[in-house]
Order: structure tokens, then C-alpha cells, then sequence
């Protein structure tokens, strides 16, 4: 049994981002010499998600901005309010991104893949992105592979 | 209205500087007290850009007699300054010692420096106490503006009684020639500071206000309610200056509640750039 982490930083360089990780993921892969296992991908950040979907840049768009819909940074005056909006006093500041960390939890934040043959068993469209909900930063993502080589399932 | 400068931020989170100087890990949560990971520089960039600002004004505070703490030495805003052309450094000094006007005159003439930050509450010390005023008189005969802290104070120990706007009424009488500018609107006294800002011309606010909600709302409060915008467009609009505060407000975000006023696009040109232009003796 093979088991591997690694964790890789990437800049989100605007307030909304969807940044495809699968070279990365399928790069780690290749490098752990794992054939036959899972492969498990988490963000280290609570404004921020890791989803699968279609990699097609309509998509990139519209998916930050639905979530944004549902759970806005500011919502509409007289509407609601996030309890979130108060000092916190292990930050020293204010958390005024309450819609950042639901939009988070509706995305989800890690996605698992199998691994067969050394290859990620994945639908053909399917990509594997970090979303980001409150950029720009430098933003940390897990990556954890646990396997067998090719020769132990020979 | 086409770029900007942020006159308030402070480079705590900055990585580079953090490996390059173990004890600023120490001064951003300890002193300056904040909680947020550490980011390589670049990101304030990106930030600045999303926010459609050019430059920021980047501060340090020095607290040694009170606190034994600086956060970031002259030097080092000088060091984080060379890291980008984006960022205009201002220089601190401790009121208490005797030799903070020489510092002063070092920090702006040899390592130019373009302004002076003095936090009351941080550094313990009465605006209009006499022991700042050789200091105020340097920073006039330099032809620098100084940037108060002003109103509350989010730092533990940090006292509000220090940062009461009307404790700068003597500092703006005395020295009509030196250019003030009070952060934070001086929240919660926000009617106090605008009403020296009406008196003294030499008086400025900053936007970087928020105590509650988020920056969208609470500006709308402080500067719609507590105060009827029209003062800020017809009386003040050259005495008000954009400021986020980051990293404890982004710049983003304080750009977005500035701009969600309703201010005059005349206005808001003035907010965002000419009037930290003068202040800064119209070279940024």
C-alpha cells in the first residue's frame, strides 16, 4: 500500500475563480506510481470549494455566480443578514464574508476520484477545479493518493 | 474616475517580509493583532487591481516606549516598498522619545519616506498633549501629512480615550499649515470629526470605517445617516480620502461601499485620487 500526500498553493487572481486542478491531480499521480487506489483532493480554506463539473468556460462562470445568487456577500437591504457579520476577536476583524463560507458548504469542499490502471476514473468532460468565492489569495489545496503499484496487483 | 490610491493599508501579511524578518510574525499577531494568513505580496497587487486602485499607502507603527513593539521599522516599510513600485511608504516615530523628530527628518530625507502614521491609542499618548507637538512640527516643515488612528481601536489594550477626534482640535489649530488626515472616520464620533473637518480645513477623514455588518452597510450608516451624504459631497468632498485599513478591511471591499454611495463621479475622483495626490505634494 502506497500512500502519499502533497500540498500545492495556487494565486486566485480575482474575486471569483475557477482554477482546473486535474493536471495537477493527474500529474501527482503519475509521480507516486500508484496503479490501482483513490485519490482524494480538499481545500484547506472555508471560502473556497472543490467541485467536478464540465470544463468549459460558460460553466466557470455560471457556477460562482449562481452560488453567488443563493448566498450573496451583501444581500439586499430589508432581506436577511448573516450572523457571521460581528468582530471576531481571533482574527481581529470583522467576518463580513458569511456568503463566501455558505457558498462554500454548497459547494463542497473535496472530491475523491478511483484510480485504475494509473488513470483517473473520471467521465470524459468531467475536470476537477478549486473554486474561489473571495479572492485574490494564495489558497492551499491537499492532495492525498492511497494505492497499490502495478505490480502488486499483477 | 480611472485608478486611485488606498492611503490606509498596512503590509502585516506580507510573506516575503515575514521570512526575511522572523519577529514581523510577532508584531501582525501580537501587536498589530490579526489573525489572517500570511500572503506574498503579489496579492495585495491583485487586490489593488481588482479594486481598480494604483497605489497604497503603506504604514508601520512605532510603539516602543509603551508596547516595546514596532510594527515594521521604518527600514522595513523602505524594504517592502522596493518589493513595488505600487507603494508609497510612510514613516512612524514614538512621540515619547526625545529624538522622534530627527527620526522623522531621517525617515523622509534619507530613506523618503512620503508621510507620517502615529496611532495615539497604540502609542498612549493625548493628540493634544505637547510631548507629539515637536513631532507635528517637523512633519509641517517637511511638508508631509500625517495619518492619525483615530475612534475606536480594535487592538487589545489599545484605549478609545486616545483617539477622540475632538482631542485634535489643538493639533489642527496649532498647526494650520500641516496636513491631518483622522482614520477610520473616527468612528463611533463621527459627527465630532466631521464637525472639526468643517472647522479645519487642514483636517481629513478616511473611509476606512467598519464596526459592524459589512462595509457596504456600515458605511452607509456612518456616512448616510450618521451623517447626511451631501456633507461629504458638498462640504468635505476635498478633505475626504479613500482608505481600506487592509488587511484588517480589503481593498476591495472598501472600494465597493465607497462607490455604493452615490456620490458624484466629481466626487468620488477627488476620494480616490486627487485629494491623496495633494496631500502627498501631487507626485504618486
Amino acid at each position: 500500500m502506497i500512500i502519499r500526500h502533497r500540498k500545492i498553493e495556487i494565486i486566485s487572481r480575482k474575486e471569483f475563480e475557477m482554477i482546473d486542478l486535474t493536471p495537477m491531480v493527474e500529474q501527482f499521480l503519475a509521480e507516486t506510481a500508484v496503479a490501482n487506489g483513490m485519490v482524494f483532493i480538499m481545500t484547506a480554506h472555508t471560502t473556497s470549494s472543490i467541485v467536478v463539473t464540465e470544463g468549459v468556460e460558460c460553466l466557470e462562470r455560471d457556477i460562482p455566480l449562481h452560488l453567488e445568487r443563493l448566498a450573496p456577500k451583501v444581500p439586499e437591504p430589508g432581506t436577511f443578514g448573516y450572523y457571521h457579520n460581528r468582530m471576531l476577536d481571533f482574527d481581529g476583524r470583522l467576518g463580513f464574508n458569511a456568503g463566501d463560507h455558505l457558498k462554500s458548504v454548497l459547494g463542497g469542499v473535496h472530491a475523491m476520484f478511483a484510480i485504475a490502471d494509473g488513470e483517473l476514473l473520471k467521465g470524459s468532460r468531467q475536470r476537477v477545479y478549486f473554486v474561489e468565492y473571495d479572492g485574490p489569495l494564495a489558497r492551499t489545496v491537499f492532495l492525498q493518493v492511497m494505492g497499490e503499484p502495478a505490480e502488486a496487483r499483477a | 474616475m480611472k485608478g486611485g490610491i488606498d492611503f490606509h493599508t498596512h503590509p502585516v501579511l506580507a510573506r516575503e517580509m515575514v521570512a526575511h524578518h522572523p519577529e514581523l510574525e510577532k508584531a501582525a499577531r501580537a501587536t498589530y493583532f490579526i489573525g489572517n494568513n500570511f500572503q506574498p505580496l503579489e496579492v495585495m497587487l491583485l487586490e489593488l487591481d481588482l479594486a481598480g486602485i494604483d497605489k497604497a499607502v503603506v504604514v508601520p507603527v512605532d510603539a516602543t516606549t509603551r508596547r516595546n513593539a514596532t510594527i515594521y521599522t521604518n527600514e522595513q516599510i523602505v524594504e517592502v516598498c522596493a518589493m513595488s513600485d505600487r507603494l508609497i511608504g510612510f514613516a512612524s516615530v514614538d512621540p515619547h522619545q526625545p529624538d522622534a523628530p530627527e527620526k522623522l527628518e531621517h525617515a523622509v530625507g534619507k530613506l523618503e519616506l512620503r508621510g507620517l502614521k502615529l496611532s495615539p491609542p497604540m502609542q498612549e499618548f493625548f493628540p493634544d498633549d505637547p510631548l507629539a507637538f515637536p513631532v507635528y512640527e517637523k512633519a509641517r516643515a517637511l511638508g508631509i501629512p500625517i495619518l492619525f488612528h483615530a475612534g475606536m481601536s480594535w487592538q487589545p489594550g489599545s484605549k478609545l480615550k486616545y483617539g477622540h477626534p475632538l482631542r485634535f482640535e489643538d493639533v489642527a489649530a496649532s498647526f494650520p499649515g500641516l496636513n491631518i488626515v483622522l482614520a477610520h472616520l473616527a468612528w463611533p464620533w463621527v459627527v465630532d470629526a466631521v464637525a472639526l473637518a468643517l472647522k479645519y480645513p487642514n483636517i481629513h477623514l478616511d473611509t476606512s470605517a467598519l464596526y459592524f455588518d459589512n462595509p457596504v452597510d456600515f458605511l452607509r450608516y456612518a456616512m448616510t445617516q450618521q451623517v447626511p451624504l451631501t456633507v461629504f459631497e458638498r462640504s468635505l468632498r476635498k478633505q475626504l480620502i479613500f482608505g481600506s485599513d487592509n488587511p484588517r478591511i480589503e481593498t476591495k471591499a472598501m472600494a465597493k461601499a465607497v462607490r455604493s454611495l452615490g456620490l458624484s463621479e466629481e466626487c468620488l475622483e477627488l476620494v480616490f485620487r486627487a485629494n491623496a495626490e495633494r496631500l502627498l505634494g501631487g507626485r504618486i
